[in-house]
């Protein structure tokens, strides 16, 4: 089955090991400043920085692939409205279409600065279990507590909703071929008629998965979770030396980007 | 709703009219997982006679369901085919007979969706294509079948009842398609004493009525009671086939895969007396000793 969101490759590489938390900051601290900063060499920075970073990370180049594919369309959307639509001295015109040396230039830099972002997220997202990530962003919103936003009962919402994608599928599956030894078919017909054939699937699954939140809900009061309350963790997080240099890398690059 | 069937039903007689022959040719299934395969089935090989009962025993996770689902057409066998009738998968009368094939899933009561136990059991028999006089037959008559009287039970909603009358009332939603080979998924499991009996009475039922039926559990002493014969799979391969056989290796063989004797072919045993010739119910047995 094809997991969608937040893929993880599990791995021990020094980069699995680092803290989510410093992983998350230096990503957003790096994709920050990568849009500030438009000249191709310093896009080359940020590039030679996410390269080397992806292959501290050990994941295997197909699952980069699979994570960058499904943007490839925007990445080729981008690159072809730079193309059409950028200003610039045209040196080819054809109805509304203009293609100028100034326009090609921009559209080059846009898609391959959009591939860089996609590369430096992705290594986040590889290298990060979603609970692990979550954990950290919970721990990064503590001071919206102040302001009575519940940063970690949302974390635990949001560990819940992913730890549950799975077996939805897998029901979603089974209520599909139930269905179809009934005889419903999900192939045929038009838009109205596939839309209407959900029906007989969608029900049940929801059905099911109010149940299970209720199962779940009681089972968590069984175990005295009581929202509000601070929780102790199985696994703290907890920051090392590593992190600091990963920090310090990234301000490397950031103030080496901002200055060729 | 689009008719996806072949038009007319079989005369409303009997609940499947004669039961159908099934022949499992060397068939082979593999599970796809990240790239690598997952053997589930691995050269399976029976015959079952039209009217015949199989039980499909084996530990969990031995391919009983890959193999009903893979019977009923869902999954296609990597290798190998499964004949209808005698007829083979690239006939053209193969699509009509799968339509004849029923299959209950485990926990079945999950594909229950309509407003009504009436509207949910014709979900099938409309996908059939038969006309709506034909349907509302079939559909009293399986609801009847499945123990749930039309008139009771006909407009109550399917979430308004308990664990038990969903489980029937999900069988009732297969046999009002009048199958003539009904497998089955583990249909005892969760059930309380007496809405198992019920659902015992339903198959003893179909079983004198002709139909054909397999019958997947871990349940020996039912599967004993009910099955003219059995099947016993082991990681996906058939470790014994056709008539039971409790001589020789045949009992430690069940007990080899997570299973045991049936109660009394195992009373049978210590009493000293032929295990092969142990009566299949209490009845029997009170009969035999009395």
């Amino acid at each position: 089955m094809k997991a969608t969101i937040a893929q993880y490759y599990p791995g021990s590489s020094a980069l699995h090991r680092l803290d989510p938390r410093a992983k998350f900051v230096a990503v957003t601290a790096l994709a920050v400043t990568l849009f500030v900063r438009d000249s191709f060499i310093g896009l080359a920075v940020f590039a030679g920085a996410g390269a080397l970073a992806y292959g501290l990370s050990r994941v295997p180049v197909r699952w980069f692939w699979r994570a960058f594919r499904p943007l490839l369309w925007l990445v080729g959307l981008t690159f072809l409205a730079q193309l059409i639509f950028a200003p610039g001295k045209p040196f080819f015109s054809i109805g509304f279409i203009h293609l100028s040396w100034r326009g090609m230039e921009l559209a080059a830099f846009l898609s391959l600065r959009l591939v860089v972002l996609v590369l430096i997220g992705s290594v986040l997202t590889l290298t990060t279990p979603p609970i692990a990530l979550t954990d950290g962003l919970a721990w990064l919103g503590r001071p919206l507590r102040r302001l009575r936003v519940p940063t970690d009962e949302l974390a635990l919402m949001v560990t819940i909703a992913l730890r549950f994608i799975p077996t939805l599928l897998v029901e979603m599956d089974t209520i599909m071929r139930a269905q179809r030894a009934r005889g419903a078919d999900f192939r045929s017909g038009g838009l109205v008629a596939r839309a209407r054939a959900l029906v007989p699937v969608l029900v049940p699954l929801f059905v099911l998965s109010f149940r299970r939140a209720d199962d779940l809900a009681l089972a968590m009061e069984a175990r005295c979770y009581r929202p509000g309350v601070v929780r102790t963790r199985l696994h703290p997080l907890r920051a090392g030396w590593r992190d600091a240099v990963l920090l310090v890398a990234t301000a490397g690059v950031i103030v080496l980007a901002l200055l060729v | 709703m689009r008719p996806a069937g072949d038009g007319e039903p079989r005369p409303a007689s009997a609940p499947g009219g004669a039961g159908m022959g099934l022949s499992c040719l060397g068939v082979s299934f593999c599970y796809e997982e990240g790239g690598t395969q997952l053997p589930a089935l691995r050269d399976v090989n029976f015959e079952l006679p039209a009217g015949g009962s199989l039980a499909l025993l084996g530990a969990s996770g031995a391919g009983k369901t890959t193999l009903l689902q893979v019977l009923r057409g869902l999954d296609r066998p990597d290798s190998g085919a499964v004949l209808l009738d005698g007829v083979e998968p690239d006939g053209a009368a193969y699509a009509g007979l799968q339509r004849e094939v029923g299959l209950v899933f485990q926990a079945a009561e999950m594909q229950l969706f309509a407003a009504t136990a009436r509207e949910d059991v014709a979900f099938g028999p409309r996908r059939l294509g038969w006309p709506e006089a034909d349907v509302a037959t079939a559909v009293d008559a399986a609801l009847d079948l499945a123990g749930l009287p039309a008139g009771d039970f006909g407009e109550r909603h399917p979430y308004s009842l308990s664990g038990g009358e969903q489980r029937r009332l999900a069988l009732a939603g297969v046999l009002a398609m009048r199958p003539r080979l009904l497998l089955l998924d583990e249909p005892f499991v969760s059930l309380d004493p007496g809405t198992r009996r019920d659902l015992v009475a339903v198959l003893e039922h179909l079983k004198a009525s002709e139909i054909t039926l397999l019958l997947a559990t871990h349940d020996v002493d039912l599967a004993w009671s009910l099955c003219d014969q059995r099947l016993l799979l082991t990681d996906g391969c058939v470790e014994a086939a056709g008539d039971w056989d409790f001589a020789g290796a045949g009992g430690s063989l069940l007990a080899a895969n997570r299973l045991r004797e049936p109660f009394l072919v195992e009373l049978w045993r210590r009493l000293g007396r032929d295990p092969g010739s142990a009566p299949r119910t209490s009845d029997e047995a009170a009969k035999a000793l009395a």
